[in-house]
Parts: C-alpha cells; sequence; structure tokens
C-alpha cells in the first residue's frame, strides 16, 4: 500500500547526507533555473510536505488538498490586497485557514474509510472549487484575484525575483525541519502504525479517527502557507489553485518523487514542476506524458524516483560485487 | 527498468533543461533586438486558438522581415493554459528573463485583466483583442489597449442591421452570461432597442460555463419572442444555439449571437443549427478591405482554411503596433504609447482609430447573417456580411475617468 | 433572474422535472457503472469521466464512418467496454498485489492519458452532433413543448438501467458479480475465475459510462472535457446510494438530476455546488450513504 517502505528506500538515517544535498540544490538552484520557477519548486515542495504527511505516512489517498491550498491563498491574499496586512500577517492567516479548512473537510472525511474517505476528498475539492467558481464579487471567478501585493518582510523588500526566492527558500527549510521533527516524534510513529494496520492500532488505544484529522489539519497548515507563498509569488491567486487538477498536481508530484520518504515530495516537486515548465513550451500536449509517466511510476516504480534512484545504486553494487549483494555498503 | 533507458531520459532531460530553462544571461535580448510576447493559449479551454493566433501575429510580422526601425524583431510564443495564473507567470517571466517589451494577447478577457495588471507593474506595452470593457473602462491605464469594438458599437450595429432586415421583430427575449461583460451588452442594446420600440418580452442570465441551457431555452419559448438575443461566447453561445435548435425554436425564431467570434464557433455547429441566424463580429474573412483581402488570400494559400477571428486579431494588433513604432520613429515603450494614442490608420477591418482617452480601438463592427446549407458554396462558406457599423461609445458611459501617467 | 418569471410558472416547473429525470437517467447509468467497478474492484475509477467522454467522441466518429446513429450507439459503448478490458488486463490486475491505492492511482492517471489522447486525435475544438433525423425537432406535450431527443435519451436510459438490473439481479453472472462485491474470497472458494470477474465488472463499467456518453453528445455536444463534472457527479451518487447498491445508485442519480435543475430554478449559481453540498450533508448524518448498508 501508499508509503510503505520499499526495497532500497533511501531514509532518514542517511541525514546528514540529504541536508546538505538539500542545502546545496537551495543554493544553486537559481543560477540554473529562472527565479520565479525555482522559487516555485519550493513552494510546491512544500504543498507536498503536507499532503505526504497524509499519504506517505498515514496512509491517506488525499485527492483534494488544493481546497486548503486554494482557501488559505484566497483569504490571505484578500487580505492583503484590500487590507494591506504585513507579511507575517498573511502568513500566519494562510496556515491557520490551512488548517481550519482542513479540520472541516477532515472532520467529514476521516469517519469514513478507503473508498468513501479518498471519494470525500475529491468531492469536497470540487464544492470549493465550484463555489470560488460561482462567488465572483469576492474571489473573481475564473479571472481569479490579481494584484496581490508583495509586502516588506522585516524591512526587506522582496519585490526582487531573487530576494522573494530567498525568503522562500528559508521557509521552505523551516518546514522541512519541522515536518521531519513530526515524522520522527511520537506522532509520526502513530500515523505509520494506523497506515500499517488500522484494527491494530486501534486495539493498541489509539484514537485512530482523531489521529488522522491531526494529520489533516497539519497537513492543512503547510498547504496553506504553501498556498499564501503561492499567491504572494505571482500576485494573482487563480481559480486553479483551488482545483482538483492542483489537488491531482501534488499527488502525481509527490508519488513521482517517492511517497515512502521525507524527501520524496521535494524531488517529486523539483521533477514536476521542472518538466511541466520546460516540457510544455515545447509541446503543448505534455499533461500526456505526464499522464504516462505517473502511470510507469505506478506500474514500476511505485517508490518513485526515491527509490529508483536507491534500487540503482543496488543494483550497482551487485554489478560490481560477485558475491552476494550488501545492500548498506553502496550507500 | 534498465540503466540504458535511464540514460536516454537524461539525456531528454538534458535537452530539455537546455531548451526549456537555459540561462537567463544567454536568453536576454542583444540591444540590437525587440523582443515581442506572443501570449496564446495552447493548452486549457481555448487551446484551440493558441496556434492560429500565433500564425496570426507571425504573418503580420513577417510582413515588415522580421525588422522594426532597424532593430530585428524576436518573436517568442508562451501558453497562457487559458488561466490568469499561469499568464501572470509566464508574461513576468517572458518580461524578467527575455526582456520582453510588447505583449499582445492573450485571447481570453478574464485572464488579460490579469496580464493588464502585470504590463502596468513591468511598463510593458500591451495590446489585447477580447471585448471586457474594464480595459479599456475601469481598469483602464496607459500601457493596454484594447482592439476590439466597443461592446457598445456591437449592440448598435446589431439591433440596428437587424432591425432595418426585419421590422416587424419587436419582441425580443434575451439570453445572457451573468458576468460583467453581459451585463453591458444587455444594457446598451436596451438602450438601442428603445429608439426602435422593442419590447423586451423576456431576459435570463446564465452563469458563464453552463451545460444545461434547456430550462433557458423553455422560458425563452414561453415569451413567444419574435427572436432571441444571445449576449455570450464561445462554448456558451455554440450550446446555447444548439439547445434552441434541439427545442425547435430555431430556425422559426431567428436567434442572434451578438458578440462572436465568428468562425470559431461556428465551425462547431451544423449548417441545420445555424440556419436564421444572426452573427455580430469583430471580423468576418469576407470583409472587403484591401488589407483583408491580402490577409485573407495569403492566409488561406499558406493553411488551406480562411481565418477566423483569433488569427485575424492577432494579426491586427501586431500591426497597429507595428504602425505605431512606425509613428512613432522609436521602439521604446513610452514612445510608441504616446503615438499609438490618437493613432489613425485604414487597416484590417476599415478605418481604426485609437481613442487617446480610453485606449479603446475604434472601428468597424460586422453583422452577418447564416446561410442556409444549399446556399452554402463550401464547407466554411457560413455566412454573408450585411453591414458594419462603428458608433462609438458615447462619452457618457465611458469608465475610464483617467487614465493615468506612464 | 428574468422578466416573466414566475416559479409557479407550470409549463417551465413541468419541463425542469422532465430535464432534471433525463440528466437524472444518465447520472444514474454514470453511477452505477462506478458502483459496479467500485464495488467488485474496489477502486474509485477516476477515469470515469474520460471514457464517458471517449463514448461520445466514439459516436461521433462512427456516425462519420458509417452514417448510421443506432449502429453507432450500439458499437461506441462496446468499444469504450473494450478499452476497459484493455485496462483491467493490462494496468489494473497488475498492481493487484500492489493494492487498491495504485490502482486507483493507475485509472488516476490513465484519465490524464485518456482525455488528452482525445485533444490530440480528434482536436480541442468543440463539435456538434446532431439527433438522427427523426429525433429532431420537439413534441407538444400539452403542457410544454419538449426535444424529441431528449424524450428518447429518458427512454432508452431507462430501459439500459432496467436491462441492468435485470442483468445483476436476474441472471447467473449478474449473482457472481453481485457476490464478488459482497465477498469477494467467497467468490473464489467457490471456484469462479476472481480475475475474470474483475474484467467483467470493470468492462461493463466502462460499457455504462461509454453509452452515457454516447447518449449525451447531441444534447450537449462533444468537447474533450464533458466527462470532467460528470466524474465528480458520478462519485456523488455512488457515495449517496451506498457502495456496490445499485438500486440505490438509480434513485439518487435521479434525485442529482432532479435537485440540480430545480435548483437552477431558482439560484443558477449555485446548481452544480450544491450537489456536494447535499452529499456532505447527507454522508454527515448517515456515513454509509442514503441507502447503503457498510
Amino acid at each position: 500500500m501508499i508509503g510503505e517502505p520499499l526495497r532500497g528506500r533511501p531514509d532518514e538515517r542517511s541525514g546528514i547526507k540529504s541536508w546538505v544535498a538539500i542545502l546545496a540544490a537551495v543554493v544553486l538552484l537559481p543560477v540554473f533555473v529562472r527565479h520565479a520557477i525555482a522559487t516555485e519548486i519550493w513552494i510546491f515542495a512544500i504543498f507536498g510536505l503536507g499532503l505526504n504527511l497524509l499519504m506517505g505516512y498515514a496512509g491517506l489517498l488525499s485527492f483534494g488538498q488544493a481546497t486548503f491550498f486554494g482557501s488559505a491563498a484566497y483569504v490571505a491574499g484578500y487580505l492583503l490586497k484590500y487590507y494591506g496586512v504585513n507579511v507575517f500577517l498573511a502568513l500566519g492567516v494562510g496556515i491557520v485557514v490551512g488548517a481550519v479548512s482542513a479540520a472541516a473537510v477532515g472532520y467529514l472525511c476521516v469517519q469514513r474509510s478507503g473508498l468513501y474517505f479518498i471519494m470525500l476528498t475529491f468531492a469536497l475539492n470540487q464544492m470549493f472549487y465550484f463555489t470560488a467558481y460561482q462567488w465572483t464579487t469576492v474571489t473573481g471567478g475564473e479571472d481569479g484575484m490579481p494584484g496581490i501585493p508583495r509586502p516588506s518582510l522585516l524591512g526587506f523588500d522582496i519585490h526582487r525575483p531573487l530576494a522573494y526566492y530567498s525568503a522562500v527558500a528559508v521557509l521552505f527549510l523551516l518546514s522541512l525541519w519541522v515536518m521531519k521533527r513530526i515524522v520522527e516524534s511520537p506522532l509520526g510513529k502513530i500515523l505509520q502504525a494506523i497506515r500499517e494496520n488500522e484494527l491494530r492500532a486501534e486495539a493498541l488505544g489509539y484514537n485512530v479517527p482523531r489521529m488522522k484529522l491531526v494529520a489533516f489539519v497539519v497537513g492543512g497548515a503547510f498547504s496553506g502557507l504553501a498556498g499564501v507563498l503561492y499567491a504572494m509569488l505571482f500576485g494573482i491567486v487563480p481559480l486553479e489553485s483551488i482545483g482538483f487538477v492542483f489537488s491531482g498536481n501534488v499527488v502525481f508530484a509527490t508519488l513521482i518523487g517517492g511517497s515512502g520518504s521525507l524527501y520524496g515530495p521535494v524531488i517529486g516537486s523539483f521533477v514536476f514542476i521542472w518538466l511541466s515548465e520546460s516540457v510544455s513550451s515545447m509541446w503543448a500536449r505534455w499533461p500526456l506524458l505526464l499522464g504516462v509517466a505517473f502511470v510507469i511510476v505506478v506500474l514500476f516504480f511505485r517508490g518513485g524516483v526515491a527509490e529508483a534512484w536507491a534500487r540503482f545504486w543496488v543494483w550497482r553494487a551487485a554489478r560490481r560485487a560477485p558475491g552476494p549483494v550488501q545492500a548498506d555498503a553502496s550507500r | 527498468m534498465s540503466v540504458l533507458s535511464r540514460r536516454e531520459v537524461l539525456k531528454l532531460g538534458g535537452a530539455a533543461t537546455a531548451a526549456g530553462l537555459g540561462f537567463p544571461v544567454v536568453l536576454r535580448a542583444q540591444p540590437k533586438e525587440i523582443p515581442m510576447l506572443g501570449l496564446w493559449s495552447f493548452t486549457g479551454a481555448f487551446s484551440d486558438v493558441g496556434p492560429v493566433l500565433d500564425r496570426g501575429m507571425k504573418m503580420a510580422l513577417d510582413e515588415r522581415g522580421m525588422k522594426i526601425q532597424g532593430k530585428t524583431i524576436k518573436y517568442i510564443t508562451r501558453d497562457d493554459e487559458t488561466k490568469a495564473g499561469s499568464a501572470t507567470r509566464r508574461a513576468e517571466e517572458a518580461i524578467d528573463a527575455d526582456g520582453v517589451k510588447y505583449i499582445i494577447g492573450p485571447w481570453s478577457s478574464g485572464v488579460a485583466l490579469a496580464v493588464s495588471e502585470v504590463a502596468k507593474r513591468k511598463k510593458t506595452f500591451h495590446y489585447f483583442s477580447g471585448g471586457t470593457e474594464d480595459i479599456s473602462g475601469a481598469r483602464c491605464h496607459r500601457y493596454s489597449f484594447q482592439w476590439a469594438a466597443s461592446p457598445y458599437t456591437a449592440a448598435k450595429t446589431v439591433v440596428d442591421n437587424f432591425m432595418q432586415a426585419n421590422p416587424k421583430a419587436k419582441r425580443w427575449h434575451l439570453l445572457v452570461a451573468d458576468y460583467a461583460f453581459g451585463w453591458s451588452v444587455e444594457k446598451y442594446i436596451r438602450e438601442v432597442g428603445k429608439g426602435h420600440g422593442i419590447e423586451f418580452v423576456g431576459a435570463d442570465r446564465h452563469p458563464l460555463g453552463e451545460r444545461e441551457f434547456s430550462n433557458y431555452v423553455t422560458k425563452a419559448a414561453g415569451n413567444k419572442p419574435d427572436v432571441v438575443a444571445m449576449i455570450n461566447f464561445g462554448l456558451d453561445a455554440v450550446t446555447g444555439a444548439r439547445e434552441i435548435f434541439n427545442f425547435g425554436l430555431t430556425p422559426k425564431v431567428p436567434l442572434i449571437l451578438t458578440w462572436s467570434s465568428g468562425v470559431e464557433e461556428l465551425v462547431q455547429l451544423n449548417p441545420e443549427i445555424r440556419e436564421n441566424m444572426w452573427v455580430g463580429s469583430n471580423f468576418y474573412y469576407t470583409a472587403d478591405t484591401p488589407v483583408a483581402r491580402e490577409f485573407v488570400k495569403s492566409y488561406q494559400a499558406k493553411f488551406g482554411n480562411p481565418p477566423g477571428y483569433a488569427p485575424a486579431a492577432a494579426y491586427g494588433m501586431t500591426r497597429m503596433m507595428l504602425h505605431a513604432m512606425d509613428k512613432a520613429k522609436s521602439t521604446e515603450v513610452p514612445d510608441v504609447i504616446k503615438a499609438c494614442e490618437g493613432l489613425e490608420v485604414d487597416d484590417l477591418v476599415g478605418r481604426m482609430k485609437v481613442d487617446p482617452k480610453t485606449h479603446q480601438t475604434l472601428r468597424p463592427y460586422f453583422f452577418m447573417r447564416c446561410k442556409k446549407k444549399e446556399a452554402m458554396k463550401d464547407a466554411m462558406d457560413f455566412a454573408d456580411i450585411i453591414a458594419t457599423g462603428s458608433t462609438p461609445l458615447p462619452a457618457e458611459y465611458a469608465a475610464c475617468k483617467d487614465i493615468g501617467s506612464l | 433572474m428574468g422578466e416573466g418569471d414566475d416559479i409557479v410558472n407550470v409549463p417551465l416547473l413541468f419541463s425542469q422535472i422532465l430535464n432534471g429525470l433525463a440528466t437524472g437517467m444518465l447520472y444514474a447509468l454514470m453511477g452505477i457503472g462506478l458502483s459496479i467497478i467500485t464495488g467488485v474492484l474496489n477502486i474509485p475509477n477516476f477515469a470515469h469521466g474520460a471514457l464517458f467522454a471517449l463514448g461520445a467522441y466514439f459516436l461521433y466518429t462512427l456516425i462519420q464512418l458509417i452514417g448510421n446513429f443506432w449502429l453507432a450507439l450500439l458499437l461506441a459503448p462496446l468499444g469504450v467496454g473494450l478499452l476497459g478490458v484493455l485496462i483491467e488486463y493490462g494496468g489494473i490486475r497488475p498492481l493487484y498485489k500492489a493494492g487498491h491505492d495504485y490502482q486507483l492511482l493507475l485509472t488516476f492517471g490513465l484519465s490524464l492519458i485518456v482525455t488528452e489522447s482525445i485533444i490530440i486525435v480528434w482536436s480541442p475544438v468543440g463539435m456538434s452532433q446532431l439527433p438522427p433525423p427523426i429525433l429532431r425537432g420537439g413534441v407538444d406535450l400539452g403542457i410544454t413543448f419538449y426535444p424529441k431527443y431528449r424524450l428518447f435519451v429518458m427512454g432508452s436510459a431507462a430501459l439500459l438501467v432496467l436491462g441492468a438490473w435485470l442483468f445483476l439481479e436476474k441472471t447467473r453472472y449478474g449473482a457472481i458479480m453481485r457476490a464478488g462485491i459482497e465477498d469477494k474470497e467467497m467468490v473464489a472458494l467457490l471456484g469462479i475465475d476472481i480475475h475474470r470477474l474483475f474484467t467483467a465488472a470493470f468492462a461493463l463499467g466502462c460499457v455504462l459510462a461509454g453509452i452515457a456518453g454516447a447518449l449525451t453528445a447531441p444534447i450537449r455536444g462533444l468537447n474533450p472535457w464533458m466527462g470532467v463534472d460528470m466524474l465528480g457527479i458520478a462519485f456523488v451518487v455512488v457515495a449517496l446510494a451506498g457502495l456496490g447498491n445499485l438500486l440505490g445508485s438509480i434513485v439518487a442519480g435521479l434525485l442529482v438530476g432532479l435537485a440540480q435543475s430545480l435548483v437552477a430554478l431558482v439560484w443558477p449559481e449555485a446548481s452544480v455546488a450544491v450537489i456536494f453540498a447535499v452529499m456532505a450533508a447527507v454522508l454527515l448524518v448517515r456515513p454509509q450513504g442514503l441507502f447503503g448498508i457498510r
């Protein structure tokens, strides 16, 4: 099932190495990639971290994460645009809106399991979407909510792309660290236990629905943060940010990156944003490639890039050593 | 999966990176280059128009040999995905990374508002082909120009000429898209209609993207109108027209498409549905001006089909921009903007003048009547132009009170 | 809203009810198809909307090729069903060991592939499909004038729904399928090839989606995203009815269709959002759906 540790998965033991790699990526990315795209990658990674807590660790397939992302973006965007609030307040509001909307949706969803859960997350996302679509006086409907300002952060002007990138990158690193602490905490372990065997977790005395709800709320908070950052990045809250396609995109990205790992969403965000930006300018029908890539990942590479990467090392080790393979030695 | 395929994947990835992301330094335009952005839809709801918009703009640029005022024109396109968010992103990227100072497009009005904000913020020249009044109205500013005729012009042309052909059709039923643009056109039709003694026996508003028109059609039929006038566009207009036909209202009762893109919408219907349909549009390919004739001829020679509104608009806007550069004898944005204000030329649709106060292009609007199946000479011979009109929006309705400074 | 507007306007109300029943029947077809797939295979088929669209496009092309509406109406859903067999055999079955989540994700990826393929093959431009000449125009029902084709859709959808119900309730194969929804292990123990059952169930679901799409084409026209809204509504119908509950899907489909058209009379903007709100409300009070037992 989703998120289960797979053969050769790189795990948190290689902590220092992973952090170095990520720091290097954060520093080097703007050199090779347009600042706006680079910023988008980290924002999407934050979004993915939120989903992965649900999908990878709790084993809950949520198809409606855009609900929290988009709601936060709209509310914070509205406040930024019409009330000129400062950045910290906007971010705080975003996190709270993300958490609260997740609590509401989660409350309805965690009472159901399996198929119902999945269908409900999807259907509630649709409800939020159509509400945003029709409530044009507030959300702008199809046109979105343009004109979102980017006020200064602690006195620093973050209008310039590189400045904003730096701010977002710092927030991403912070979010990654917080998520790492969460998954290594008792909560993280309980969620994994629930994923493995819900009945047993319940028998052990854990309030399973409550734990799931907590996961939802935390995931929602992360999604909300990402939403506000997104609104400020492009100066607009587009309708799509609360739509099903967006929910689907983060699922794609997390899965392609590898849902069994903390860093999976980061890798996935990289792959997804990079592909969608570069391939889409070459071929208009690039979603077909995305669908095909996704199907391939689902059929053959369920641990995503993270697993494929680890498997590659195992394969290499097997090629070199004529005897039995030491799976650890190659890492 | 074998390592070999991974290598191939990496190779493709490498090529894609180089092509798609590139190095900002290298992509920045050289001083002798003028980068121009065509912001078109290649994916999303309007993805059919992206390629033809591209054609139109390219044709206009090719006519000048890709050069203006001694500089080489660098034409780039970006996909707005028919979404305000993507359009904003891509436009900003093009401005920041590619040094773009001139934007033509996008196609969709809603998306255009977002792009217009970008143009204002980044001080780039922006020409847009859609109908939303806001760009030359409540949200007007010095950097955006509007190519389509004012909805008032459209309403007047449609109502005046329809009544001339059907003087007895006094009972009108309106079907309006529930959107600021729809409300404006409705307002103007009622204004103009007063002068003709028209009785508006019914008027319904439908949400944008409506799929289920049956209830509106039933209501319309119940009012026993002499004519049904639709104020909507794209898929809504096509779906509405289809339902009105399915219910048997047309062809007995004439149907007016007040603001249509012409070919793009008509091609989605059948001759049976189009019978007794009257269409108002910003362009139709049988337009009788020297520029239009030339354009249609080369377009047809190159691509096989006559051009619809989309390529014509892209072509027309690009030409207006180039005319402004000629007049300004410069490619600096402030000079071109000042030259564009008050620019007056005989171009694609006839005499065209840019109103300096609102940045609206004052030009003729077309009114057509669709042909019966037997009268069609070929599959694309949808209609005949029966009239044009160019009455501009009266000053009292203009929502642009102060267009601001550069 | 508009002038001359009167909610107690009987002809309008009557035709709105007819509209609601017509769309409701289509929703029921979609719901039954999805319910069978979800019930037997335990995966919500995210490709259900895209397959609906494919049914419409197959109809269109078949009519271009063979010129006969009726034959096309028969063949188009079979084409979709055939595709369903290939999908189940080639995609879903290999993932049996990986678990339901991955099978579901496969359908998700497939929906993208199918929609994009439609755009590549047929172009993103919308198209129209006229009903056959015999079904054009309207008929005077006394109270109101109503299009013949919509009456045909109502009637044929009702027949199909009845046919599906009869198949599942009265035939041996249907009984096996229902048993598969109830208890897969038992069915396997009884010696029935569970894999063939899955393929058959998936294909049947696809056929129903395909025929719903084909029937819809002359009403709504064709465009590559015509299945997107349908997917959400199909989920609502199944969630309301309770998984695997076929009679429930019929009733739920009709309810949703009627609710939509009646709400459209008073509050058109909310007519779509309201469906999901109702679903949320029902599930809050009765998590197993209106008729479900599990």
